[in-house]
């Protein structure tokens, strides 16, 4: 390995630009040598974006350099040395937010060739094409001559992220700085942006700065690691040495807070269908098909197969799961089992209802049994209502109830969910998502619900939160008779909570089980290769490396004929082409829908 | 395909808006008080002698039969006869009657046929100065949201629109033609003719688009792809003009569409006050005269100018930024 001297950061100061305020870097120094890879880690607001974006010179405007040197093989680009440095040419920069970050008026490859002319002007406009078309097929954009030509918008997140890579490495940077790159992709998308980003800065030879908020991301290359925190570092190592022995107590608490699924065989117990007990939620066979027009025709639309015959049973007191990538179905799922839309065809059936048989007058009186929770009342909601207002909301819609009642009622469920009474005349405005989920619970359970649909809802809160809110929907169960299903793309929330698991892809369920042999024994190749996915810090119950899915889920507009997970599936064989394998139980409690499973078939494939 | 798609159903769609202006015109020109047959024949005539030319004309049958034939006349091409202008170019005057049913009288379709080239070349050269005086004051705002350059921008634009064009025209007349003796201003001897009116209607239009430029573009400046281009190695200069203006320029050919409207306002005043020879000016006389076939005529070539101003309009937003529905 090459180990000159490529970039060196001394005592860098950064803050806003009006005086007095806390400085938001604090001496950060450091060395890269060429052909080096540096990790940094930071919680979110740690100050990662703004070093990534000191180091380029490209601080915005309310911000200034207040003390240090960032010299670039010897130049300081601060300084002297900004005519020789050029930003984009020998340090490139790749973001978090691929789908913002070219002009949505001009076809990617375009401008990604624009960018390369214009800081490499001695290749011709040619010489820039061809390049990016290669880097774009280097990258793994499928038909990459085609793709140089397509707009923005037509870009999946992943294939964008792709895209901004080649606008990165293109001009062949000495330094690329990647700031939380996989922040907005799904797992087996952000596994593979990883994969492809290790291979190409070690083949191109290029110095890299990878920053993120996941730790387990930054052991995917090992290397020197240091921790970001409150602007400081607060400790530099190789990243074996980081977990093994981590010199401050932040870092400590940070490698604790990272979720474990493995650690140990316990988890949330499996609730096993008492003999003769009947289902709250019969879900039988739905589907959903949206139609779009198709562009360029008169009347030809495309079917949108959001939904594909979707069958499950939720038994009472049961917290079901059902986990997938975006764009699965799972919201559409969703929205179906809140009757918010209705099943083109298949049925529902609540507590012995079908609810497709209800006049919409039975229809809301039902609809008390059963609530899909709000990800955000405060957004739902008019501005300056008060947090008692939201609450009582629900109750009102159907009257029946005295006015004075309403305030002791709306208190005591405040109570319940562990929101102060005072909080009854404030307006929302200074809580903290925590507590606004808390409102949205109560606002549900006011109602006296059976059952609560669950829509990303414990994601976007810290661990700490997370856990408080996990105990308290546990209490709640116990008191309330309440039965969960949660949906989410959050695996390790699943895993710390559900009871029962539905795995969901391309708009059907290809694996149910309980919570145990779900992570520990899963049937199904795109299970596995989920669970392979997975950010976490641990040792996996089966041999990830066998489970890398390549490429991006098929549209569900032209669904392939057979199995849907094929074009992905690494045991994909003949006979899945074919004909599609339905999801059966196959020992109990355990259905999945593969033909690897049949074990006749799947011997004569061997 | 898709811009062959988008055509065919915005010309069927243009059509119907044609003939619906067309069919609203001809009602109303009927149903409201003034009769063209008194003002032709004078008003020194007789009741019958009206009467009589007017069932000649066939202005007593019922509307819908007279819209029939007016219609199959237009599908063919004729637009009908004015009832006041002679082939000769003079205007019959009240009292001197000439017979409207006569073939001497001028076809309206060479009336338009004159005049619009005039009218175009005015609407034209106006929009030319309206984007002339616009742009550099309305990027220079645009691009420095919290300087002299945006308050250089708003005071012009409210200026502008304070000033009404009538009075605008007749002081420029006094100053610059009369006074100082720069320009000609009334009537039409040459292309100079023009540049007076078309100052005119250019501080009308021009508030406009400097507030839609100046706005368009300070919020584009703001997205991120702006700030990341900088990080890309995108000079200054390619990041304002490719990439910032072509943005900010969607909202602008739309507004411009919608523009049309007051500009075909304005050019029926202005032409008045310079004696320009356009549409504007024929339809003026027009009204004043009743001649319904002219009036009709020029409702109906309005109209398509409108429809097909529009269409290219959405055809060129279209091209400039393929996520806008067509
Ligand atoms: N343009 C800015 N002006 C003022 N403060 C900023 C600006 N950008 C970020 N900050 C502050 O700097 C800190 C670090 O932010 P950031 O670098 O975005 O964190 P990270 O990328 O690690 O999530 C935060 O407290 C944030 O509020
Ligand atoms: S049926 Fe075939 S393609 Fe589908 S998951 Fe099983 S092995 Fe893979
Ligand atoms: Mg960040």
């Amino acid at each position: 390995m090459d180990l000159s001297l490529i970039l060196e950061i001394d005592d860098l100061t950064v803050g806003a630009t009006t005086p007095g305020a806390a400085p938001i870097l604090d001496h950060i120094s450091f060395r890269l040598s060429t052909s080096e890879i540096f990790g940094i880690y930071g919680e979110s607001g740690a100050g990662k974006t703004v070093l990534s974006r000191a180091l380029a010179n490209w601080l915005p405007e309310s911000l200034q350099y207040r003390a240090g040197r960032v010299a670039f093989a010897g130049h300081d680009i601060l300084g002297a040395g900004a005519r020789e440095v050029r930003v984009g040419r020998d340090i490139a920069y790749i973001g978090s937010k691929p789908q913002s970050a070219l002009d949505p008026t001009v076809p990617v490859g375009v401008q990604i060739a624009e960018k390369l002319h214009s800081v490499r002007p001695e290749w011709n406009g040619r010489e820039c094409r061809d390049r990016v078309m290669q880097l774009l097929g280097e990258v793994r954009i499928p038909s990459p001559k085609e793709r140089y030509w397509d707009y923005p918008s037509k870009f999946s997140g992943g294939m964008m992220q792709r895209a901004m890579i080649v606008d990165a490495i293109c001009a062949e940077p000495a330094v690329l700085i990647a700031d939380n790159v996989t922040q907005p992709l799904d797992v087996t998308i952000a596994a593979q942006i990883v994969a492809l980003l290790h291979d190409l800065c070690t083949r191109h030879k290029m110095a890299t700065i990878y920053l993120s908020s996941s730790l387990p991301t930054l052991g995917q290359f090992g290397d020197r690691t240091a921790v970001l925190y409150q602007g400081r570092f607060v400790e530099q190592q190789p990243f074996d040495e980081l977990l093994a022995s981590p010199q401050s107590d932040y870092t400590r608490k940070a490698i604790a807070s990272v979720p474990r699924m493995w650690e140990t065989a316990e988890g949330p117990l499996a609730r096993r269908q008492a003999q003769g007990e009947a289902p709250l939620m019969k879900v039988e066979n739905v589907h959903r098909t949206y139609r779009a027009r198709k562009r360029g025709t008169f009347n030809s639309h495309s079917n949108i197969q959001a939904v594909r015959g979707v069958t499950l049973d939720i038994m009472p007191r049961e917290n079901f799961g059902i986990v997938g990538e975006s764009g699965c179905g799972k919201s559409t799922l969703t929205r179906l089992l809140a009757w918010l839309e209705t099943p083109d065809s298949g049925s529902i059936v609540l507590n012995g209802t079908s609810l497709g048989a209800l006049s919409s007058r039975e229809l809301i009186r039902k609809r008390n049994e059963f609530q899909l929770l709000l990800q955000d009342p405060y957004n739902a909601l008019p501005p300056r209502t008060t947090v008692g207002r939201m609450i009582e909301e629900s109750l009102l819609i159907r009257g029946s109830i005295k006015r004075a009642d309403l305030r002791t009622r709306v208190i005591a469920e405040m109570a319940e969910v562990g929101l102060a009474a005072e909080l009854y005349d404030q307006l929302p405005n200074a809580l903290s998502t925590g507590e606004r989920q808390r409102i949205s619970i109560a606002r549900a359970l006011i109602l006296d619900p059976k059952l609560l649909i669950l829509d990303e809802t414990l994601s976007a809160l810290d661990q700490r939160e997370q856990g408080r809110l996990i105990e308290l929907f546990s209490k709640l169960q116990e008191k309330n008779d309440l039965t969960y299903v949660f949906i989410s793309h959050d695996l390790a929330m699943v895993r710390k909570v559900c009871t029962r698991i539905a795995v969901m892809y391309l708009g059907e369920m290809v694996e149910i089980a309980d919570n145990h042999d779900l992570f520990f024994d899963p049937q199904h190749p795109y299970t596995k290769a989920l669970l392979s996915a997975a950010p976490t810090l641990e040792q996996k119950p089966f041999d990830p490396s066998d489970f890398l899915l390549e490429g991006e889920p098929p549209s569900p507009i032209d669904i392939p004929a057979g199995c849907s997970f094929a074009s992905r599936c690494p045991k994909a064989f003949g006979r899945c082409r074919m004909e599609t394998p339905a999801l059966v139980e196959h020992s109990p409690g355990r259905f999945a829908a593969c033909h690897l499973l049949d074990g006749d078939q799947a011997q004569a494939a061997a | 395909m898709l811009i062959l798609e988008f055509l065919v159903k915005r010309i069927a769609q243009g059509l119907l808006i044609v003939f619906i202006t067309s069919l609203i015109i001809f009602t109303l020109l009927r149903v409201v008080p003034g009769d063209p047959v008194r003002l032709i024949v004078g008003g020194m005539a007789p009741p019958d002698v009206v009467e009589k030319v007017a069932t000649k004309m066939g202005l007593r049958d019922p509307i819908i039969v007279q819209y029939g034939r007016y219609m199959s006349g237009l599908l063919q091409g004729d637009l009908g006869q004015s009832y006041l202008r002679p082939r000769s170019g003079m205007i019959a005057a009240g009292g001197q009657y000439v017979d409207p049913t006569k073939s001497d009288m001028a076809l309206v379709t060479d009336l338009i046929l004159e005049r619009l080239p005039f009218t175009l070349q005015l609407g034209g050269m106006a929009l030319l100065f309206a984007l002339l005086i616009s742009f550099p004051v309305g990027i220079a705002g645009g691009l420095h949201q919290h300087r002299w350059q945006n308050a250089l921008a708003f005071g012009m634009q409210s200026l502008f629109v304070s000033i009404p064009n009538f009075w605008l025209a007749i002081v420029l007349i006094l100053f610059l033609s009369i006074k100082l003796k720069l320009l000609p201003a009334l009537g039409y001897q040459g292309f100079s003719y023009v540049i007076l009116p078309a100052l005119v209607l250019a501080v009308e239009i021009a508030p406009f688009i400097i507030r839609t430029l100046t706005t368009s573009l300070g919020e584009v400046m703001q997205a991120p792809f702006i700030d990341e281009a900088r990080v890309r190695g995108l000079s200054r200069r390619r990041i304002v003009y490719s990439h910032a203006l072509r943005n900010a320029a969607v909202p602008l050919v739309n507004l411009l569409g919608i523009q049309l409207s007051t500009l075909i306002g304005g050019v029926l005043v202005i032409e008045y006050i310079f004696d320009y020879p356009g549409l504007g000016n024929l339809t003026v006389v027009s009204v004043v005269g009743r001649d319904f076939p002219v009036i009709q005529g020029i409702a109906i070539t309005t109209s398509a100018v409108f429809v097909f101003i529009n269409i290219i309009v959405d055809l060129v937003a279209y091209l400039i930024d393929p996520r806008v529905e067509i």
